[in-house]
């Protein structure tokens, strides 16, 4: 039932402005794949593309074998669900789960035979002929996820599809969907601008930003290698800490960088020689770093802000020449806003970003 | 070509024949035709002769509607700030949660669902001289009785009377919905910041509503100019013609008269005072929409 | 001591004004509560004195006599047909129309909508003449279609209904459209039941309209047994100077406003959303 799908050099422009810009993109049947980014990076029209409720400039989308961007919506066999859900008011939840399958003439037994079948999986049977008005957002979510099952369609699409429910029913939902996922093996697309969903759900993540593709890969490739300064900063909480390079040492076991004034950190990180420093950062995550004696090498951090966790401290500093860091320490962590620590970095988890955002990661595993 | 969602497509355009056929034959049409019928000296018996502007010359040098003209106008100055006024005031007053308040707002807006001829009849029977509503009022106080209807400057005024009875609901219930607009935090505010009653009203509500008093008196000019129903049921224009208004004279020459080209084009002068007001009430609702954003 | 109870309308309320209003709503109930007295006295009485009013006795005679007299009775299933006719076809042409200018895209759609607002500045006046005599080529005078028609060319509803329409959210027809379901099915299956509130707004606004027309049912119908209520209740007005019949005239008010008093009552929240919800937004 579920298949694979292609894009292919899909751009779209309104009038002069360019809204995606020439976009590819494989997804493999029964994969669940996350568009990720900020607002406006075209993640949801590039969603609603393949739904077909926005043309498409130049390119085209295989669903399977064959060729979908040239049919209208409902011909397509994909279903939406869409972030407010878009239930229709007026009609009973058993109804709102039957309307398409009516509209192509699916035989009635059948209809009935979907209907309780998925909501049964959604554990909504109790809820069947109530309209939504009644029902509760979790409850009004799993109406809209039912009405894309019972269509057994090639491909599910998530319009944002958690952003209206509350903290607690968010994070269950989110395991329901990859149960779903695991239990229906059938392609998923999900969108959203949370990186905690993405994270958790996907098989791949496509990270959006200005109009274009800016990395694809697993959860974990995102994490460890971003591929941009973009993706570094954008994944990942607290955010990483950029730091500005002054010079490059160069080392048999990678580049020791002299972080502006403050210090020299060591990497494991080997630069092409035609790497341009100027403008270059190095990238730390704060689970990278640790605080150390005072002896040991390491940058001083002067501590503004402490947030203690629980189970870790986050520290938020600043280093002699002002630039901003965050570090982190064990959950009784000591220390106190105002101190001066010295704090170390891993050689292996540092990442090196040149003028562009371009990325240069360690070779070695982590 | 990408064939897909909300692609224009001109059998989406057959939702719109009915009612565009609709609009296209009895609106657009008889507009356009009675431009052309006041160019035109019109037989009743069929056969138009074009005469260019002579109808218009034939209007505007006609004393009648000078003194229609002047008659209009002097209504509409008069009804037009009694009714936004008054209106305002009632929505001051009336707006809050209380039963009475419901009970009183459902009051002064009710005369404003009846017919012309209702309110007329209502009106007419309170003005009869003697047996009247209105002289046993001044029987009682011992007055010098007035014949309403029957006295040039009094016709006018009642005619006046009558049409701010009839059409105080609108201007009401409009400002009662500019005042449900403006968010209740800055009332608030407004608590907090120690402020009385009188500040509250004069810097925050009526500002709020400025747009909207503007509107209404807009709709109200292109409502009054086009007073017919209630001069010509309660003193057929008179006395002396001392309160026909622009419409009825309309009525008179183009189907009492059957002066069709001249009808028509007094029926054009009036539309272009119309339209002016009109486009005063769009500029102003537009501007309105650019402040909000 | 006493806590302070802020209230929301602590700034905005103020009694005396209320008061004010109350008293000016005495006033203007004062002539209904008139004629309603007339309509139930005798007119013989009345011809005595005009103050019998506020006296014993009472009687429905004048009432009695409305209903035996055959033209009120025909006046006023005139007014019923063509108040009915006109709503459902504004509702039908305003919702169709809305509909489209709302939702779907075609050519000259943007500049047909506009030419339509436009009608919205046109007043009757300015069409009066010439439509009288359209009416008169095909032979439209004095029946209830040539009463009908012309309100069916008002704007007012298709702006209305546009409004309404773009008001449902987009999502709902784009889930429509992905449950494969038609352009004409989408606005009967989907949109049209949603609409249900809005058109009640549109019916009851237009029905009261249309009862209260006066000027084209006063051109148009000139034949006795074709007049509207509101018509025909002006012709029986044209003689009464003296207070000859009082009583009767009073009754004939009255029944006259009795269905609009009646939807009035019962509706008058859509009423009120009609006549404010197109100026202030």
């Amino acid at each position: 039932m579920s298949a694979s799908i292609s894009i292919k050099n899909i751009t779209k422009r309104y009038d002069s402005v360019t809204v995606l810009d020439d976009i590819n993109l494989h997804i493999e049947d029964g994969e669940f794949v996350v568009f990720l980014g900020p607002s406006g990076c075209g993640k949801s029209t590039l969603l609603r593309m393949i739904a077909g409720l926005e043309s498409i400039t130049e390119g085209s989308i295989d669903i399977g074998e064959k060729r979908i961007d040239t049919l209208p919506p409902g011909q397509r066999g994909v279903a939406m669900v869409f972030q407010s859900y878009a239930l229709y008011p007026h009609m009973t939840t058993r109804q709102n789960m039957a309307f398409g399958l009516e509209n192509v003439k699916v035989a009635q037994d059948e209809i009935d035979r979907r209907v309780n079948d998925a909501a049964k999986i959604l554990e909504i049977d109790h809820l069947l002929d109530r309209k939504p008005g009644r029902l509760s957002g979790g409850q009004r979510q799993r109406v809209a996820i039912g009405r894309a099952i019972v269509k057994e369609p090639k491909a599910f699409l998530f319009d944002e599809p958690l952003s209206n429910l509350d903290a607690a029913l968010r994070g269950r939902t989110r395991l329901e969907l990859a149960q779903l996922h695991q239990r229906l093996g059938s392609t998923m697309i999900f969108v959203t601008h949370d990186q905690v969903e993405a994270m958790t759900l996907a098989d791949r993540i496509v990270i959006m930003h200005n109009q274009k593709i800016e990395q694809i890969g697993t959860p974990m490739e995102i994490y460890q290698y971003p591929a941009s300064r973009f993706v570094a900063e954008f994944v990942g909480s607290p955010p990483m800490s950029m730091l500005p390079i002054n010079s490059i040492e160069n080392t048999p076991d990678g580049v020791t960088v002299e972080v502006s004034g403050a210090g020299k950190v060591v990497t494991a990180i080997v630069l092409p020689p035609e790497f341009n420093a100027t403008n270059a950062v190095i990238g730390i995550r704060a689970e990278d770093t640790a605080v150390v004696a005072a002896e040991e090498d390491g940058l001083d951090l002067t501590i503004k802000v402490i947030e203690r966790l629980g189970d870790r401290t986050l520290l938020y500093g600043t280093l002699i020449d002002g630039t901003d860091l965050i570090a982190e320490d064990s959950g009784r962590s000591k220390v106190k806003a105002g101190d001066m620590v010295r704090v170390s970095i891993s050689p292996q988890a540092a990442h090196i970003f040149d003028g562009d955002g371009l990325a240069y990661h360690s070779q070695m595993e982590v | 070509m990408a064939e897909s969602y909300r692609r224009s497509r001109w059998t989406n355009g057959l939702f719109v024949v009915p009612y565009l056929s609709v609009f296209l034959t009895l609106l657009v049409f008889p507009l356009g035709w009675g431009i052309w019928l006041s160019l035109n000296k019109v037989d009743l018996f069929g056969g138009e002769r074009f005469i260019g502007l002579k109808n218009y010359a034939r209007v505007l040098s006609d004393p009648i509607f000078g003194q229609a003209v002047k008659n209009t106008l002097i209504f509409v100055g008069v009804s037009v700030p009694t009714l936004v006024i008054l209106g305002l005031f009632l929505a001051l007053a009336l707006n809050k949660t209380s039963k009475g308040s419901s009970f009183l707002r459902g009051l002064f807006f009710a005369s404003s669902i009846l017919s012309v001829t209702i309110v007329t009849l209502i009106w007419r029977i309170v003005f009869i001289p003697n047996d009247g509503l209105m002289s046993l009022i001044f029987e009682f106080f011992g007055w010098q009785p007035i014949g309403f209807l029957s006295t040039t400057g009094w016709s006018l005024f009642s005619v006046g009377v009558a049409t701010v009875w009839w059409c105080i609901g609108l201007p009401m219930m409009l400002f009662l919905a500019a005042l449900q607009q403006i968010p209740k935090d800055l009332y608030e505010a407004a608590a907090l910041d120690n402020a009385s009653r009188w500040r509250v009203l004069t810097r925050i509500t009526l500002p709020s509503i400025k747009s909207t008093i503007m509107l209404v008196a807009i709709i109200q000019v292109v409502m009054q100019f086009q007073l017919f129903g209630q001069a010509q049921l309660m003193t057929n224009g008179g006395p002396a013609g001392s309160s026909r208004p622009i419409v009825m004279y309309i009525y008179e020459v183009g189907f009492l008269r059957w002066d069709i080209g001249m009808g028509a084009a007094a029926s054009q002068i009036l539309f272009l005072i119309i339209l002016c007001a009109a486009m005063l009430q769009y500029w102003v609702s537009t501007r309105k929409e650019e402040v909000d954003a | 001591m006493k806590a302070f109870n802020y209230s929301p309308e602590h700034l905005t309320s103020n009694r005396r004004l209320f008061w004010i209003a109350a008293v000016l709503g005495v006033i203007m109930m004062a002539p209904v509560a008139w004629i309603i007295g007339l309509s139930l006295k005798d007119n013989a009485e009345l011809l005595r004195g005009t103050e019998a009013v506020f006296n014993m006795p009472y009687t429905l005679v004048n009432y009695a006599n409305i209903l035996e007299s055959s033209s009120v009775f025909g006046w006023f299933m005139n007014s019923m047909i063509v108040a009915v006719g006109q709503t459902f076809g504004v509702l039908l042409l305003s919702s169709l129309a809305g509909y489209a200018f709302a939702r779907l895209e075609f050519p000259f759609r943007k500049t047909l909508f506009i030419i339509v607002l436009f009608g919205l500045a046109v007043p009757e006046q300015a069409v009066i003449i010439a439509r009288h005599q359209m009416f008169n080529w095909f032979d439209l005078h004095n029946t209830h279609i040539g009463l009908i028609l012309p309100n069916l060319s008002s704007a007012f509803g298709v702006f209305l209904m546009t409004q309404f329409f773009r008001a449902i959210p987009k999502e709902i027809d784009e889930a429509a459209m992905l449950d494969n379901t038609s352009t004409f099915r989408i606005f009967w299956k989907v949109l049209l039941p949603l609409t249900l509130p809005a058109q009640a707004t549109l019916g009851i606004f237009t029905f009261l309209q249309a009862w209260n027309d006066y000027w084209w049912p006063l051109i148009s119908a000139t034949k006795s047994d074709m007049y509207t209520l509101t018509i025909g209740i002006a012709s029986s007005q044209t003689n009464f100077a003296q207070s000859e019949g009082l009583g009767f005239l009073g009754a004939q008010a009255v029944f006259a406003s009795l269905p609009v008093v009646i939807v009035y009552i019962f509706f008058q929240r859509h009423i009120v959303t009609a006549v404010s919800g197109g100026a202030v937004k």
